[in-house]
């Protein structure tokens, strides 16, 4: 997939929120996408997904099923959770068995039965991306997708990525909390100014200095625990207890 | 196609879900109820047909809108994603077959009140004139819709200003300038309606067209 020379404003009297920006994907792509707020990550993303023609330029290539998460789920729809998925299931055209397996995996067994407008927005956001995963996309778009999740999905959603990317699919995602920071083969682009950049990869900053902290923590807590130090790109190995604690060494990269 | 028609599935059931169905039918309701306060006496059924048909076009437009309304800006985003630009056909689809629904029930107020049994006539009559108001209603309901024209106080008095165009361009007696819903009440009321008919039909049939292939295009920038 191949963005070239593309230039987007919103209206004519608007100033150019992309200029003449560049961006070639390929398939196993993951590409998390940076940049201050208010610079163009949303419009950018957009663009990718099909959701905005640009004005100057074009996206070549794009993958035949598109999924998207926007960042903000609209949560304000008269439907249950299993009902709306149940129809985008069918917008789709994938069986309804594949709602079972994503709620699953995002840990939203629960919420099949809640109202829409009255879930939390964490659970909201896991509806959202739940419709996105639902028809196995070619190129999957997820607007600030880690925002607002519990400590198991957001430990959950880099393997979900990581199975996308192994199966040929184009993974981009804008992050402000770097979750994604220890993904293999992590591709990163900027947007500032206008322009796409792509950065170093976070490996070649951050592979030398590695630390090993010991932290102790109740046995209960230490999956979790284990769980969101991983998503944050530790690696992680428990080793024992002592008097219902559990220690174990965490490795941390000291850049990045 | 099935996809399309599974998306105007879901925007069906999510309109009929919210309050917002019941707007237009509330107008509608008391609309016919003014309307059919007396019965329609025997040789003005087509003539009440035309008046009905005519008198609908701004409850259907107001129906169209607010069916296309109903649904956030994100999940649109949601379903362009999914189906590309066949997310407006499906739009335009759902619409109409809500407008389908308003008209049968003025249709059936309608054939309710008349003095005189209906001849096949006046009901294939009746029949053809709410599908010419229902497609006036899509394309007026269409343009005014949030995507075009985002304030909703603009696009209710897009939408007003839109439907008394149509009845005053027609009632200087301009057929091609505008839907001439004038035209199908006084030809219906002289008793020249059926003979006249397939012309009528191209001239009521123009600018909804033209207005839908309006939507259509500015869409293309308006998601």
């Amino acid at each position: 997939m191949r963005i070239a020379s593309l230039s987007f404003r919103y209206g004519r009297r608007d100033p150019w929120v992309l200029s003449d920006a560049g961006l070639v994907l390929d398939p196993g792509d993951v590409v998390e996408v940076t940049g201050p707020n208010g610079t163009g990550k949303s419009t950018l993303l957009r663009l990718v997904a099909g959701l905005l023609r640009p004005v100057r330029g074009s996206v070549q290539d794009r993958p035949r099923v598109v999924g998207y998460a926007p960042e903000r789920f609209p949560a304000d729809q008269p439907f249950t959770v299993a009902s709306y998925l149940r129809h985008m299931a069918a917008v789709r055209r994938v069986s309804s068995e594949s709602i079972g397996r994503w709620s699953e995996r995002l840990g939203m067994d629960h919420l099949l039965g809640q109202r829409l407008p009255d879930l939390s927005k964490g659970s909201a956001h896991k509806v959202g991306l739940a419709q996105a995963l639902l028809a196995e996309p070619g190129l999957l778009v997820l607007d600030e997708p880690f925002a607002g999740l519990d400590a198991a999905t957001r430990a959950e959603l880099p393997r979900i990525i990581g199975e996308i990317s192994a199966r040929g699919g184009i993974v981009v995602v804008s992050d402000h909390q770097g979750d994604l920071r220890a993904f293999p083969g992590l591709r990163r682009c900027e947007v500032r100014d206008r322009a796409v950049r792509e950065l170093e990869p976070v490996e070649e900053v951050g592979e030398t200095a590695l630390t090993v902290l010991e932290v102790a923590v109740a046995a209960s807590r230490a999956s979790d625990l284990a769980d969101r130090l991983r998503a944050e790109g530790c690696t992680v190995h428990i080793k024992g207890h002592t008097k219902g604690h559990i220690t174990g060494g965490v490795a941390r990269e000291a850049a990045g | 196609m099935t996809a399309v028609i599974a998306l105007a599935r879901f925007r069906l059931t999510g309109y009929v879900a919210s309050h917002r169905a019941l707007q237009p039918l509330i107008a509608l309701l008391a609309l016919l109820a003014v309307l059919y306060a007396g019965a329609v006496p025997a040789g003005q059924e087509i003539g009440a047909t035309a008046d009905s048909a005519a008198m609908l076009v701004p409850v259907l437009a107001w129906a169209a809108r607010g069916l296309l309304d109903t649904e956030p800006d994100e999940q649109r985003s949601v379903a362009l994603s999914a189906l590309g630009p066949r997310e407006l056909v499906s739009g335009l689809l759902a619409a109409f077959a809500s407008l389908l629904a308003l008209a049968a029930i003025a249709e059936a107020a309608l054939l309710f009140r008349l003095a005189a049994s209906p001849t096949l006539t006046v009901l294939l009559t009746g029949v053809w004139l709410h599908l010419l108001s229902a497609a006036a209603g899509l394309a007026l309901g269409a343009l005014t819709s949030r995507p075009i024209l985002p304030s909703p106080a603009v696009s209710t008095i897009a939408l007003i200003l839109g439907y008394l165009s149509m009845l005053m361009i027609s009632m200087a007696g301009a057929r091609w300038l505008t839907v001439p819903v004038m035209a199908w009440m006084r030809d219906a009321h002289h008793g020249v309606l059926l003979s006249g008919l397939p012309l009528l039909t191209v001239q009521s049939l123009l600018w909804p067209a033209i207005g839908l292939a309006a939507y259509v295009w500015l869409r293309r920038t308006r998601p």
